[in-house]
């Protein structure tokens, strides 16, 4: 178990630097939501399901669909 | 009268002069108040786990409730769950308030066929998965809040695979206001009936309580559960919508 955590922290820290280091938004984006990803694998790890069971739906569904709509916008505006 | 347009270059300094002194003064006020509430602040004195240790002990014959995150969320700080939901209430009334339109919007035709027959047959599942996260959520890990996210995320499908019309034609904006004033409601409801009944707001009603582990157990918490999970998923749904609304709006 803790050779996975280890692992796991490293993707972690990996996938948030990636985040950052993109200037392209959508990859950011796909990065944030890998991040949510192995956060809750983290949190199941630990044996906090409420918090993983939060994270995965809000960190990796409902807060990529938002910032994909954000994103979206601005690329309309940025065409015309 | 004559409008000076340039602004003297001495003003201009003092200006700017007037501003730091103002930022530097506010500055080291917070800094002196936050000086002041540290130095009330006890030594460490290594983990207080006397609360814990009670909620661990007792939550069960108190509450009813086998997950204790769901017996400390809606029982023993409801309070703070009502606090937490009045937040989501004023970001969904800002952001419907600034992004909001009333027009009908038509996105793309959606995805592939194949992308919505199989999310025909999927959709049912997940809405299910929602309500059982919602319902049982004092049994298992989970509670309102995650599983409204769950039904939310079926308009977000909803909105992406089948056009953003279909989801606009199917629950429209009024439907989704009438569910997330149930929520509130439903959650203000239980409260005010603990201090008819109980003497305390948000007290677990204890006629409600069954055998522990059944379903309808544990007092008002599923009835908590499920007015925070619509309350939550259609605000969610709504500030998708409201953010949507816009993008499309050039697409007719």
């Amino acid at each position: 178990m803790a050779v996975l955590e280890i692992i796991l922290v490293i993707f972690l820290v990996f996938s948030a630097l990636m985040a950052v280091r993109f200037d392209e938004e959508l990859i950011s984006i796909i990065f944030l939501s890998i991040f949510s990803l192995i956060l809750t694998a983290l949190y199941l790890l630990h044996k906090a399901a409420d918090v993983a069971l939060a994270e995965a739906v809000i960190g990796a569904g409902l807060n990529t669909a938002i910032f994909m709509s954000a994103i979206s916008q601005i690329r309309h505006g940025d065409s015309d | 009268m004559e409008i000076p347009t340039e602004t003297q270059p001495e003003v201009e300094i003092l200006n700017k002069l007037m501003k730091k002194a103002l930022v530097s003064f506010v500055l080291a006020g917070v800094a002196f108040a936050l000086y002041r509430s540290f130095a009330l602040m006890p030594a460490y004195q290594g983990l207080n786990l006397g609360l814990s240790n009670y909620i661990i002990e007792s939550g069960l014959k108190d509450t009813g409730s086998l997950n204790l995150i769901t017996a400390v969320l809606y029982d023993y700080r409801a309070f703070d769950s009502l606090g937490e939901s009045t937040v989501i209430f004023g970001a969904v009334s800002g952001i419907v308030l600034i992004l909001s339109r009333k027009m009908l919007p038509v996105s793309s035709k959606g995805l592939s066929f194949i992308v919505k027959r199989t999310l025909g047959i999927m959709t049912p599942f997940i809405a299910l998965f929602g309500l059982y996260i919602m319902s049982h959520g004092h049994l298992t890990p989970g509670g309102g809040f995650q599983g409204g996210v769950i039904l939310a995320a079926i308009s977000i499908i909803f909105s992406i695979v089948y056009g953003s019309a279909f989801d606009y034609r199917r629950y429209s904006p009024q439907t989704k206001t009438a569910l997330e004033t149930g929520g509130a409601l439903t959650f203000l409801g239980l409260g005010l009936a603990g201090i008819l009944m109980e003497g305390a707001f948000l007290q677990n009603l204890g006629f409600l309580t069954a055998e522990t582990g059944t379903l309808i157990s544990a007092g008002s918490i599923p009835y908590i559960n499920i007015g925070v999970g619509f309350k939550v998923g259609a605000g969610l749904a709504i500030i998708f919508y409201s953010m949507i609304q816009k993008t499309f709006e050039e697409d007719f």
